[in-house]
């Protein structure tokens, strides 16, 4: 068997700065996906007429095409298109970002309609508006369920935030791969690389945990 | 007072409310009995709009609350409801839940809207639960604790939706005191039980209902002892 690992030794600190760039847009990328699909599924919870089909269409498109492709094209077709030259960090974002909102979306309003039909009734019957009843009543007991859900798919975007190494953007995947073929040795780079996903994962696994604890003090 | 006139109710092509009017007056309580599936909550349902009647017309003292233009939440400070499963809001302690919407509808001070809240907690015997969760709460308490939640929007008019019916046995009484004890204080109230004893003690006046009809309209005494209608014969045979 013919592996090293002391040849990696000296890359450690670029690999390692990876952790950074990638955590630094999926950071970003979560919290986009977060806001717009907590208002995308307001929009498929609504009476109102013309939200809903609207956010349906958009779930529809970004479930409905590879994140890859929605990630390219937003990389590669809006300077084509624009002339304007998006940087890795954005497209990246952007892509993720408005992607794991489709999926988010429906998460949060699987969670709201979950949510006990009387707690609408008792609040509408204490003369409660729309807007606190969602913030204070619903959306905080929405949230608590779903949460393992949300969780898993904290998880899923980070780890595939290794597509955006397809784009050059320099984050730990990428960055494996250039420690690789500087070495002629692929094994070691990326068995390191991915210790460290793993790593990240666990860390956010236990943070939900917590999360998921303190949410609970009410049962 | 709340004056309903002519309401009727559909759900698709079933009507479930014929064309009811009745008037209840300030101070008065009424209950509403009948068979399941008689209306009865429907009706209750519409007095504060939680149900939109198909047709006819509900006033508040002398505002028409059924006119579209006016608003619902508006109405609805005015007028108090307890549920049959409570929906006491689980996330929030039991002293939140009964100060949240006075401070959120009427924007007064959490710290006025805690006062308050903890003397109506007083008042229904739940002092010592200010800090509790619902789910630590017997069904007695949470419905005692729905009733001070409704009671602190200050309404003038309070709806009460089978308040027993959810309950174990045991714990009926504990509500039914704090329901009689707001009578007492003037209250006007319209309650839908199956209670009969309650309705009897309680009640200025009965309606009963069946099939969506007001069959019957009296006062307790002459209902429960001479009811001038087959039905309502029929009914009481029942369930006395």
């Amino acid at each position: 068997m013919n592996l090293d690992f002391s040849q990696i030794v000296p890359y450690i600190p670029f690999i390692l700065e990876g952790i950074g760039t990638t955590l630094k847009f999926v950071s970003a990328s979560i919290v986009i996906g977060f806001i717009l699909g907590t208002l995308l599924a307001l929009c498929k919870v609504t009476k109102a007429p013309v939200l809903k089909p609207l956010a349906d269409a958009y779930t529809s498109i970004f479930r409905g095409t590879p994140l890859i492709l929605q990630l390219m094209i937003i990389y590669y077709a809006v300077p084509q298109l624009t002339g304007y030259d998006i940087s890795a960090f954005i497209s990246a974002v952007l892509a993720f970002g408005l992607n794991s909102a489709a999926y988010i979306s429906e998460i949060i309003r699987g969670g709201i309609q979950a949510v006990d039909k009387g707690q609408t009734e008792a609040a509408e019957a204490l003369g409660i508006p729309y807007r606190p009843m969602m913030a204070n009543i619903i959306l905080p007991q929405a949230f608590k369920n779903i949460l393992p859900a949300m969780m898993n798919e904290f998880i899923t975007l980070t780890k595939e935030s290794a597509l955006v190494s397809t784009i050059g953007y320099l984050d730990l995947m990428r960055r494996a791969q250039v420690v690789g073929s500087d070495l002629y040795r692929n094994f070691e780079p990326l068995l390191f690389a991915g210790l460290i996903y793993w790593v990240m994962v666990f860390v956010l696994t236990q943070l939900g945990r917590v999360l998921e604890r303190r949410l609970r003090q009410s049962d | 007072m709340i004056k309903a006139e002519n309401i009727t109710k559909k759900f698709g092509k079933q009507t479930v409310l014929h064309s009811i009017s009745t008037t209840i007056k300030q101070g008065e309580v009424v209950a509403v009995i009948g068979p399941s599936g008689s209306g009865k909550s429907t009706f209750l349902r519409c007095l504060n709009l939680l149900e939109s009647p198909t047709e006819g017309k509900i006033w508040l003292n002398d505002q028409e609350i059924t006119n579209p233009k006016r608003n619902k939440l508006a109405v609805r400070k005015h007028i108090g409801m307890v549920f049959q499963h409570f929906h006491l809001f689980p996330h929030m302690t039991v002293l939140d839940n009964v100060a949240y919407a006075p401070q959120k509808v009427k924007g007064i001070p959490k710290q006025e809207a805690h006062q308050t809240a903890k003397k109506l907690l007083a008042k229904v015997g739940l002092t010592d639960k200010e800090q509790a969760y619902p789910n630590r709460l017997s069904g007695g308490q949470k419905q005692r604790v729905a009733i001070a939640r409704a009671l602190a929007m200050e309404p003038e008019t309070m709806l009460f939706d089978e308040p027993t019916s959810a309950l174990d046995p045991e714990m009926v009484k504990e509500v039914l005191d704090v329901i009689k004890d707001l009578a007492n204080t003037g209250m006007t109230m319209v309650i839908v039980t199956h209670e009969m004893n309650f309705a009897k003690e309680v009640a200025d006046r009965v309606l009963f209902l069946d099939r969506g009809k007001l069959i019957e309209e009296a006062e307790p005494t002459a209902f429960f002892h001479e009811p001038a209608t087959e039905r309502a014969k029929d009914f009481l045979a029942k369930v006395l």
